[in-house]
């Protein structure tokens, strides 16, 4: 009799030694397409929206008011003096400083005013130096009378809500004049 | 006498199998991370820089404006007039009430289209905004 003998079948396998480098192909290509864009900026607040009718004006005391004016030549007036952008910094820390210890109703107002002409670069450098102005006095108080780095304090702590009450940053954005004519 | 080098008896390559599925789960979770951007910028713009800059540390609340070079203004995913400003990010803020707004404004525009914008978002009590700015280093 003949033994018709199956012939024996080689093992089904899907071979898998590719995968690794074919997922690693795939991770790359998710690493290097897709753009983790951190957001940052300059943040601000602005007032609440009144009525030219309802607005009413309340006097603020020569001392705890900075008055940034900006024109559209670039020239900075800062309370009547024309100085630099680069040096608006350098002006208001001490006078930030001075105020750290005040109630909240003295604290330093900075108002900044522009020309509707005035380029938004300049308002922008402006802007980032008051900021600065404000972050070297928060920093400096962080190190000084909590023993701490601004940066290492926790965004919810006492010691981040005492930073805030003594230092607040008050930025009013005045309204353009209207060019006249 | 015949001298043998002394050798481990176990095997010396390492084990691959699992390679695959490590590469995946780092695959995957990249693909759950990231957001893709979800509109196209139809205006071009080029940030101004600052040094005393903020991050935003949660993205959900940001919404944006772009301002072009040419002064056109892009709010979602499509252009807007000034005047229709209001109706959207009130709408917006209805939704999200503590919703940010982050302005893209080109660096050379001037200052009196993002004034218009700013009474726009006042007036649609969008309070919280942000100019978008780079990091000068």
């Amino acid at each position: 009799m003949i033994t018709l003998k199956k012939k024996k079948l080689p093992d089904a396998e899907i071979p898998t030694s590719s995968m690794a480098d074919i997922s690693f192909l795939l991770l790359l290509f998710f690493l290097v397409s897709t753009v983790i864009d951190v957001d940052t900026g300059i943040g601000l607040t602005l007032p609440e929206f009144t009525p030219p009718e309802q607005q009413e004006l309340v006097p603020i005391s020569k001392d705890r008011l900075a008055a940034v004016l900006i024109n559209e030549n670039g020239d900075v007036l800062l309370n009547n003096e024309i100085i630099a952008i680069p040096q608006i910094s350098k002006t208001l820390k001490p006078r930030i400083e001075s105020k750290v210890d005040q109630p909240a109703n003295k604290k330093l107002v900075v108002s900044v005013k522009t020309d509707r002409k005035t380029d938004y670069n300049l308002y922008i450098q402006a802007l980032d130096q008051i900021k600065d102005a404000y972050f070297q006095v928060r920093s400096e108080y962080a190190i000084n009378r909590l023993g701490k780095r601004f940066v290492d304090i926790d965004e919810r702590s006492e010691e981040m809500k005492e930073i805030r009450d003594k230092i607040p940053i008050t930025i009013s954005i005045a309204e353009p004049e209207a060019i006249k004519k | 006498m015949k001298f043998e080098k002394k050798r481990a008896s176990t095997k010396q390559n390492i084990p691959t199998a699992s390679l695959p599925d490590i590469v995946f789960m780092l695959l995957l979770f990249f693909m759950v991370t990231t957001t893709l951007r979800e509109v196209d910028v139809l205006v071009s713009f080029r940030l101004p820089e600052a040094k005393a800059i903020e991050k935003i540390e949660n993205k959900r609340l940001v919404s944006y404006l772009w301002v072009g070079q040419d002064g056109r203004i892009q709010v979602n995913d499509s252009l807007t007039q000034l005047n229709e400003i209001q109706k959207i990010m009130y709408a917006k803020r209805v939704a999200l009430p503590n919703v940010i707004i982050s302005l893209r404004i080109d660096k050379s525009s001037q200052m009196g289209v993002v004034t218009d914008i700013q009474q726009e978002l006042r007036k649609a009590s969008c309070l919280r905004i942000n100019y978008s700015t780079l990091l000068k280093i």
